[in-house]
This record gives C-alpha cells, sequence and structure tokens, in this order.
C-alpha cells in the first residue's frame, strides 16, 4: 500500500514535484505515467526513502517516508531507472550481497529463488558484465525481490529491451501484481493499458488524471488528430475527408491524411471511416495519430498557439524536466482536455 | 552493523582482487627493500671495520624500523589516495548508491565499512614489513615494546590519512581528482610542521599561536612523539579523532546525495 498526500519535492529553486496525491493498492499493478521530465523518478526515490520529501506525506506499507525511512526501505523493493548493478559480480554474488545488508535468511537459498522467478536460474553464476540488457534488467528486479517486500517500486523497467524481452518482463511485472503493491512507471501509455490495473498521469509535477487505463486512453485520445491511410494515394482521398462532419481540416502527411477535428469533444473516426467506405476507398489505417503518452502530450497542446513554438517548448521541457514559467500555456491545455477525468474515473471505482 | 559488515566484507575483498593494490603493496615494498637493503650493507661495512679496528660496534637496529615505517608515512600522501579513490566515487558513478542507500542501512554504517575495508588493506601492507622487522629481529635484539608502538603509531597513521583522502571520493565521482585531492589534502597534513615554522618564523606573537595551532594540527608532530617511544594520550586522540571526523564529514557528504537531484 502506498499513500502519497500533497507530495512536494523542490531542488533549490526547482519543484520537480509540486503536490501529487494518489494511493497504490495491494495486489495491484499502479502504472505511473508521464513524459520524461514530469517528476516520476523523483516522486520514487522519495517513496523508496531515498531522498526526503520537502512538504507534504507519502507513506509506504504503513510507514511515513520521513519519519520511518528504515522501516520504509525495509518493505520496499526498488529497481532504479538505468538498473545500476556491480558489474565485476555474479549475479548469484550480488543478491546475496544485497540480502546480506538486508538481514536476509538463508539468502543463497533465496537469491536462487528470486533469480529462478525472473528466469535466470541457469546464469546464477556468471558475472553481471557478461549478462545482456534485458538479463541485468532482471537481475535487477531479482534483486528488489530479495525480501519478499510488500511494496515494488520499479522505473521504467522495460526501457531499452528488445520486443520479447519487454513481453517477458510485462509478465513478470503483472504477475507480480496478484502478491504485492507494485507501482511502475513507464512513458508509454499502450504499456500502462496492458499489465496496470490503475494509472496515474503526472505531468511537470502535477497529477492531471488517474483511474482505470481504458477509461483514461478513451480520454487522452478524445480531440487528438486522427491518422488515416488508404490503399488509394492520400491526394484522392483528401477532399472526401475535409467533406467530413466533425473534421476542421484535413491535411497530407507523407503517405497519410490527418484529419482534425473541429470540437475537441468529438471523435469523427466513425464518420471518416463512413465516408470513405461509401466512396469506395480501401482504408488500411485510421487511428489517433498519437500512439505513446508523449505523443499524446504534443498533441494535446498542438494548435493552442503557433504549432512549432509550441512543439518546441514542449520538447525543450521534456528533455530538461521542464522548469520555467513559459510551461503554464501547455499545463493549462493538457489539463483542460482532461480535467474532468479524475472524478470520472473516480466515480467509476 | 549488518550492513557495514556486507559492504566491509565486499570491499576487503575486492583489494585482494584489484590490480592496483597489488601494484601499490609491490611499489612500497620494492621502495623499503632497497633501502633497508642499503642500510644492512652499511651497517655490516660499520661492523666489519669495527671488528677490524677491534672497537666494539654499538650499532641501533631501531632507527632501520623507523626508517622503513617513515617510508610508508612519508609515501601515504600516494597510496591513500590511490587506496581510497574509487570506494565511494565508483558507486555513485555508477549508480549503484542509488540502490545502497535505498536499502535498510544508514550511511554512517557504509562508510565507516568502506574505510575500514580500506584500513584493512592498509593494515596488510603495514604487515608485510615485519618481513624486515622479523629479519632484525632474528639478527640482534631491540626494545619490543617502542617497536609495538611505533607500528601502532604508523597504522594510526595510516588509518587518518585514509580516512582524509575518502572525503574527496564522496564528494567527486571522478577517481583522478579524488587522488588528486586527497594527495594534496594529506601533503598538507604531513607538511604541516614546516608551514608552522613559517608562522613561528614571524616573530611575533600571533605567529607563535597560529603556527603552534598549525603544527598541533600536523600529522606528523603527534607521529614523532609515538615514534620517540613516548605515547600520549593526546597523540592518539588525535589520531583517532580525525578518524572519526573525517568519516563524519564524509557520510556528511553520502547523504546530501540525498538533497541533490539527479
Amino acid at each position: 500500500m502506498i499513500e502519497v498526500n500533497n507530495l512536494v519535492k523542490r531542488y533549490g529553486l526547482f519543484t520537480a514535484v509540486n503536490g501529487i496525491s494518489f494511493t497504490a493498492e495491494p495486489g495491484q499493478v499502479t502504472g505511473f505515467l508521464g513524459p520524461n521530465g514530469a517528476g516520476k523518478t523523483t516522486t520514487m526515490r522519495v517513496l523508496t526513502g531515498f531522498s526526503p520529501p520537502t512538504a507534504g506525506h507519502a507513506t509506504v506499507a504503513g510507514y511515513d517516508v520521513f519519519e520511518n525511512s528504515m522501516d520504509v526501505r525495509k518493505n520496499v523493493g526498488y529497481l532504479p531507472e538505468n538498473v545500476p548493478l556491480y558489474r565485476d559480480m555474479s549475479a548469484i554474488g550480488y543478491l546475496t550481497y544485497v540480502g546480506e545488508i538486508r538481514g536476509v535468511k538463508q539468502r543463497k537459498s533465496r537469491a536462487m529463488d528470486a533469480l529462478r522467478r525472473v528466469g535466470l536460474g541457469k546464469r546464477a553464476k556468471n558475472t553481471i558484465r557478461t549478462l545482456s540488457k534485458g538479463m541485468r534488467q532482471r537481475v535487477g528486479l531479482a534483486a528488489a525481490l530479495m525480501h519478499d517486500p510488500q511494496v515494488l517500486i520499479l522505473d521504467e523497467p522495460t526501457i531499452g529491451l528488445d520486443p520479447i524481452q519487454v513481453l517477458e518482463l510485462r509478465d513478470l511485472v503483472k504477475d507480480l501484481g496478484r502478491e504485492h503493491t507494485v507501482l511502475f512507471s513507464t512513458h508509454i501509455l499502450s504499456e500502462a493499458e496492458q499489465i496496470c490495473d490503475r494509472v496515474v498521469i503526472i505531468n511537470q509535477g502535477e497529477v492531471i488524471a488517474h483511474g482505470e487505463p481504458v477509461a483514461l486512453r478513451e480520454e487522452l485520445e478524445r480531440g487528438q488528430r486522427i491518422f488515416v491511410r488508404t490503399e488509394e494515394a492520400p491526394t484522392t482521398i483528401l477532399s472526401t475527408v475535409q467533406a467530413v462532419e466533425g473534421v476542421a481540416e484535413a491535411q497530407i502527411e507523407r503517405d497519410a491524411v490527418i484529419a482534425i477535428p473541429n470540437d475537441i469533444q468529438q471523435d469523427p473516426r466513425a464518420a471518416i471511416a463512413r465516408a470513405l467506405v461509401e466512396n469506395n476507398f480501401n482504408v488500411l489505417e485510421l487511428r489517433p495519430a498519437a500512439n505513446n503518452l508523449e505523443e499524446i502530450f504534443l498533441e494535446l497542446t498542438r494548435g493552442s498557439t503557433e504549432e512549432d513554438d509550441i512543439d518546441d517548448e514542449l520538447a525543450g521541457n521534456i528533455e530538461s524536466s521542464g522548469v520555467d514559467d513559459d510551461n503554464e500555456e501547455n499545463e493549462v491545455v493538457a489539463e483542460s482536455s482532461v480535467s474532468e477525468t479524475p472524478d470520472k474515473a473516480e466515480s467509476e471505482v | 552493523m549488518r550492513g557495514l559488515f556486507a559492504v566491509y566484507k565486499r570491499e576487503v575483498a575486492l583489494y585482494f582482487q584489484s590490480f592496483i593494490a597489488y601494484a601499490i603493496a609491490f611499489a612500497l615494498l620494492g621502495i623499503i627493500g632497497l633501502l633497508f637493503t642499503a642500510n644492512i650493507v652499511f651497517l655490516l661495512e660499520q661492523s666489519q671495520i669495527a671488528v677490524q679496528t677491534g672497537r666494539s660496534a654499538n650499532i641501533q637496529l631501531t632507527p632501520l624500523i623507523t626508517q622503513n615505517m617513515g617510508i610508508i608515512t612519508f609515501l601515504m600522501f600516494l597510496v591513500a589516495p590511490l587506496i581510497t579513490m574509487r570506494l565511494i566515487s565508483e558507486e555513485s558513478r555508477e549508480g549503484t548508491l542509488e540502490v545502497l542507500m535505498t536499502l535498510p542501512m544508514s550511511d554512517w554504517s557504509f562508510v565507516v565499512g568502506k574505510f575500514l575495508a580500506a584500513w584493512t588493506f592498509f593494515t596488510a601492507l603495514l604487515g608485510l614489513t615485519l618481513i624486515h622487522t622479523g629479519m632484525l629481529a632474528a639478527i640482534g635484539s631491540f626494545n619490543v615494546g617502542q617497536v609495538v608502538f611505533i607500528y601502532i603509531g604508523t597504522w594510526l597513521y595510516g588509518g587518518a590519512t585514509l580516512a582524509v583522502s575518502i572525503i574527496w571520493s564522496a564528494i567527486t565521482e571522478d577517481q583522478l581528482v579524488a587522488a588528486f585531492l586527497g594527495a594534496a589534502t594529506v601533503l598538507t597534513l604531513y607538511l604541516a610542521d614546516a608551514l608552522a615554522s613559517v608562522a613561528t618564523g614571524q616573530q611575533s606573537q600571533i605567529g607563535d599561536t597560529v603556527g603552534e595551532f598549525i603544527r598541533q594540527l600536523g600529522l606528523n608532530t603527534h607521529y614523532n612523539n609515538l615514534l620517540s617511544g613516548i605515547v600520549r594520550v593526546e597523540d592518539i586522540t588525535y589520531f583517532v579523532l580525525l578518524i572519526v571526523v573525517a568519516l563524519f564529514m564524509t557520510s556528511l557528504v553520502v547523504s546530501t546525495r540525498r538533497w541533490r537531484a539527479s
């Protein structure tokens, strides 16, 4: 169980996390979503007892992160981003080392269990240096499981893995979610949708939406630009798409047409499909233009001012974890598009 | 305590697997061995001359041991930073420090575990000079009590220089920078005697006070007392206090990581 209440974390003048609140329940995987630099890692570092909050409260497994840091650390398994490991140690050696610091009994057998759990039973004696990136990720996860913690905090565990490894890891996390409280951060919306029971979305240090992933996805997709691809050349379908009711504008982008809805609350996808089929076009693809969360954020902020400016600005913010005041505009736009989500999602739960 | 011991065990094991540790041991023993041999040869000539001229040869063996220790204490400005430079800087550079800091272990235990490992390695180095001392014991006799205190003094001296160098390993992620600054710090403490005499040379009341203050901060002021066989509580206290204060500062530096971004 994780309870976060008005958590604020500042580094000097820079506010990384600005009063976020959410809970993560036992027996569930809670997805922690947001673009890079949104404050996910900072929040997780507070929750693992690594760094104290500037203001607000957070309890993990019933212990306050500030007042009972040691108890929090005893009950949390943490896999940091980039998975730092001792490359000169063997997998089993590393796990027993972590277990020794944690005071785990029967370390060798616990370490073997943990390694088997992540599918590395046969690689136990290998030096970590010789393991592939995916295997290292799993060694890190096994280390987080050594003491069978109540709470697991995983910071972007799927980043940098190949597609098969990503699938394996997602299955594993889903599985772990049945016995533990899992907080799992990612910036890929579809990933959260696949494995999370609940999702908390943060941007620029604030929670902008939380609820069940499917509902959130629908919410986020609404008002987005629509990507239309047909067997025919985009020039031939442009006028048809443009004529559809609810489409404000359509333009050609490489081999597809991008349709912009005229109302943020409407989804003209069905109407576009109908129009295309009626005109005997062969539709290959019809979807929201954005696939992952970052694209959705870019999509949501598009059009509020001149496109290029805002794109650069937002891209800059995402890269540099957004420090300045200029962001307010983006924030407002992003919020206005999904602002009613929290209430809605809450009422659904 | 659990964490401290785990960190200590891992670090000690690493020392005895690392190339640089053996390189240091090799270089140190090489230098000591050369000078020691030269001294023995010189002493043998002296005693032969003494026998030939019919005079009794009054050969002191303790200065030979003192000289060996003098080589070690002088070289500590290189050895201590080399031993300690990677201890903490590597952990912060590799990011493993972040994992350790989320384990139920205090920053103090972590730092003390690291330090004790370095000190253990130094103790092993110091132990190697027992070869020479043993040889001397075989050919002559000396005041065992004094030699024991010489060893204890050198051991404390080594611990203090290691503790001082460790601070830099916590401050910077760059091992070379840590080593360089460590060397500068240890050398300053080593040369405090000379620095103090600059101040006392001013022939003024304030100059004398400042000079004496600097002298008391210096390593050699207290070490030389132990060498001459005078055991004073204040000298022992100096070394112990230097170690504790340096480790406390290191632990503080490690803790600041919790307040820093990235």
